[in-house]
């Protein structure tokens, strides 16, 4: 309790130092954004391009709303991060212990470390087909290959952050009377959490774009099929409006890791920084 | 309530691979109770690995460490350690970090907070019991370590240069509550250093350690009896003259060991 | 290679030769039907095949003839229509990735207008753009090279600018006071001290040239590893279906082992 008081106090007195930027700072700081949207607008609604190759900004909205009544918008969102979301848990639970004992056990390093240097550049998404052979036609081979996308990055940040653990933090612990076995819950594990973020923030999105693809090249529902179909009907107010959708969504993912990356590490220094 | 004493330790890293280094040899060293010992000598000399094996955290390769008649074996909280780049745990609070070693103690939490917010006050960072040490200066997070290796009380304080990586006013003014706190709390003390004024000042007795293989070339007594002040003992002849002889001594160990180990 | 460092690159990748023994012994064992695994040693086999299959008119030289048949093969072709779009993508996305990077980190106007576009387009899913650019550009070459040189731009964009802002200003000061004229400084300081940054984003632009490479030939192709995957798949020609996952993989790792080793030989000036 005492903890979080002392914080919000020197929260609230950092942030006092902040004014809340007006509207026009934001639109000094953002005009090249709009012109672009402006030009944009101008060049579709003059017909100097047909609205087959570039419907205008306010049919793209408009196609977005009319499709998030309609609902199947709104079921395609969901599906897609519900597809992302569950492969990149899955990509945690496994890669993180892997990276650890990796860290710690030589035979576990030995084999894994040439997999995952040969695995990590290769890109995964050539393996779909395969996926598609082994787990059928619906949810499964999609969440399977994502996970598979994800593990490579957070398992070599986790095995890096491990074998970076300052040596004299360990030795420290132990100096306390720290035992062997529970060093890893107390002390390595804290110890590399920045670097299994580091690698979470890279595996998002991954995550989202091989779920993309996968929806893409198999049907099935989801954002990646949504564009997909509308591109062979040549509804392309549907495809950027799908577009707009799939940004605002690996948008928001990753915003939100950043908040759970600040919340985890409030300790950390980078956060304070931030918060001066 | 403990003695250190050393007994021929050699120490050797990479003993098995092409290129053996001879890091410690032939090192004996009494250390009597609750008396504070500084080693000093050049950058390599060794002084460190020496400190780490009376900890426990490297092994003798030939030779004996007894630390209060037992050998040592194993890091343990009987000889707390303080690392130059303090090693506190970042997502810990400095109350959390003091704590940690009491509560692998097996301390109730009552107390144990009882006592960590005691050395929290003994090293002048009350109020700061919620900061992390990111929010701290080297000083600040200096003066934690401290208190943290203190609030276990340890038997035997083992300290690696805590002062190198502070600048020279922090440097002064925790050089001196050092010695204010050792006074009022003895214990035994094993202090490496490279800063000869500093060991002159702390220490009763100051080991000059030689050039890379380390061995003992000389221990100087370096009591300095009837001052009233600290301004008294340092503006003396007698610090001065110790302070001087020492620095020859260490120079001459610098030199020989050549540009290589600079 | 000595005996010794053969031996060690051996022990280092033996988990690699196990995972392949076990492949082909759950075959030969009929754990998994041939299906949905096809042997290890028909994929060689059929991988082999794709290598000599080149149809050519025979003009009677033999190695001539081997030579010709050989560029001609399955592996080879689709090989090189991909490794074509990738690196014509990667390359012209490099030239202007730099460029725009370094520019908008030295004059201040073209930051303030391209900054917020960059932040902007950073976190969309880059292979969302395929169907957009197959819309404007059609099936042909072009529209993979374009989708690649999008996807990568970004990255590199962002690496380069970083990197020439964070280049000490103590180093462009020393340089003025050596006598470096403004003109100069931009290539003779701000460039090589940029490049550990420019180099690392460009090794991720790679890898991502590689996913847009193949999603987009197995998306829209009639040539490409992707391509040639997506199509075995569909006809039920798993074995070579296999083959062609195993040749973009092997592609993709050792493209990034070369880029890696020109990247050490590059730096070999940074400490380590």
């Amino acid at each position: 309790m005492a903890v979080s008081d002392t914080q919000a106090v020197a929260a609230t007195g950092r942030s006092g130092g902040l004014a809340v930027p007006s509207p026009l700072v934001i639109l000094k700081k953002y005009y090249s954004v709009l012109l672009l949207i402006i030009v944009w607008e101008v060049v579709a609604r003059l017909n100097l391009v047909t609205p087959f190759l570039l419907p205008s900004v306010s049919s793209i909205l408009k196609g977005v709303y009319k499709a998030t009544l309609e609902a199947d918008l709104i079921r395609d969102t969901a599906l897609t991060t519900y597809r992302a979301l569950l492969s990149f848990c899955v990509a945690l639970v496994i890669a993180v212990p892997i990276g650890i004992s990796m860290a710690r056990i030589r035979v576990i390093h030995w084999f894994f470390d040439p997999i995952v240097s040969i695995g990590f550049p290769t890109p995964k998404i050539s393996f779909l087909p395969i996926f598609i052979l082994w787990f059928g036609l619906f949810d499964r081979p999609k969440i399977f290959l994502a996970t598979l996308a994800c593990t490579f990055p957070i398992v070599t940040a986790t095995y890096l952050g491990t074998m970076g653990v300052d040596k004299y933090l360990l030795w420290s612990a132990r100096n306390m009377g720290t035992s062997e076995n529970s060093l890893l819950r107390k002390v390595i594990f804290p110890a590399t959490l920045p670097q299994v973020l580091n690698g979470a923030q890279i595996a998002m999105p991954i995550s989202i774009i091989v779920v993309i693809v996968s929806e893409m090249l198999m049907g099935g529902g989801g954002l990646g099929n949504y564009i997909m179909v509308a591109q062979r009907f040549a509804d392309s107010v549907s495809v950027f409006a799908g577009l707009l959708v799939i940004s605002v969504l690996g948008y928001l993912l990753q915003k939100i890791l950043e908040k759970v990356r600040a919340l985890v590490l409030h300790w950390h220094e980078e956060t304070q920084h931030e918060s001066k | 309530m403990a003695d250190i004493v050393a007994r021929n330790v050699r120490k050797i890293y990479n003993p098995d691979k092409r290129y053996p280094v001879l890091a410690i040899d032939e090192v004996s060293l009494e250390v009597r109770e609750n008396e504070f010992v500084a080693i000093v000598g050049p950058s390599g000399c060794g002084k460190s690995t020496l400190l780490y094996m009376v900890a426990g955290f490297l092994d003798l390769t030939a030779g004996e460490i007894k630390v209060n008649g037992k050998p040592v074996e194993a890091p343990g909280p009987d000889r707390g350690i303080v690392f130059q780049h303090f090693a506190l745990f970042p997502w810990k609070t400095v109350l959390r970090n003091v704590t940690y070693g009491l509560e692998e103690q097996k301390i109730p939490k009552a107390e144990r907070e009882k006592i960590a917010r005691k050395h929290i006050d003994m090293v002048k960072l009350t109020g700061f019991e919620h900061h992390y040490p990111s929010q701290l200066s080297g000083g600040m997070k200096q003066r934690v370590a401290i208190a943290r290796t203190l609030a276990f009380d340890p038997e035997v304080l083992l300290m690696d240069e805590p002062f190198g990586a502070l600048d020279a006013q922090t440097r002064g003014v925790m050089q001196e509550e050092l010695l204010s706190i050792w006074s009022k709390r003895k214990k035994t003390v094993l202090f490496v250093t490279h800063d000869v004024r500093e060991a002159v000042y702390l220490a009763d007795r100051v080991v000059i350690m030689t050039a890379r293989p380390g061995r003992i070339k000389e221990i100087v007594d370096t009591k300095f009896a009837g001052y009233k002040s600290t301004e008294e003992v340092l503006e003396s002849a007698a610090f001065a003259q110790k302070t001087h002889q020492i620095w020859k001594s260490v120079r001459e160990e610098v030199d020989k060991a050549g540009p290589l180990d600079g | 290679m000595t005996v010794r460092s053969t031996i060690v690159v051996l022990w280092r990748y033996a988990p690699i030769f196990i995972l392949l023994a076990a492949w082909q012994m759950a075959s030969e064992l009929k754990f998994v039907p041939d299906s949905l695994l096809p042997s290890f040693f028909d994929v060689v086999h059929r991988w082999l095949e794709f290598l000599a299959d080149g149809e050519i008119a025979k003009s009677g030289t033999f190695l001539w003839d081997a030579v010709r048949s050989f560029f001609a093969s399955t592996v080879v072709t689709n090989t090189a229509a991909s490794m074509w779009r990738g690196m014509v993508g990667l390359g012209l996305s490099i030239i202007l990735g730099v460029t725009l990077g370094i520019a908008m980190a030295w004059f201040q106007k073209l930051r303030d207008f391209f900054e917020p576009i960059v932040m902007i387009s950073y976190p969309i899913p880059k292979p969302a753009l395929i169907p957009i650019f197959i819309i404007w550009l059609g099936l042909g070459h072009i529209s993979k090279i374009a989708v690649i040189f999008a996807g990568c731009l970004i990255p590199i964009v962002i690496s380069a600018f970083n990197g020439a802002r964070g280049v000490d200003r103590y180093l462009i000061w020393s340089a003025r006071n050596m006598g470096t004229r403004e003109g100069k400084l931009l290539w003779r300081v701000v460039v090589p001290a940029s490049l550990p940054d420019i180099l690392s984003g460009i090794r991720m632009a790679l890898a991502i040239s590689f996913i847009l490479l193949v999603s987009s030939e197995m998306l829209a192709a009639k040539s490409g590893l992707g391509f040639l995957i997506f199509f075995l798949g569909e006809s039920g020609e798993y074995a070579g279906m296999f083959a062609a996952v195993l040749t973009i993989t092997l592609l993709g790792f050792f493209a990034d082992r070369a880029y890696l080793t020109i990247m050490r030989r590059i730096l070999i000036w940074r400490e380590e």
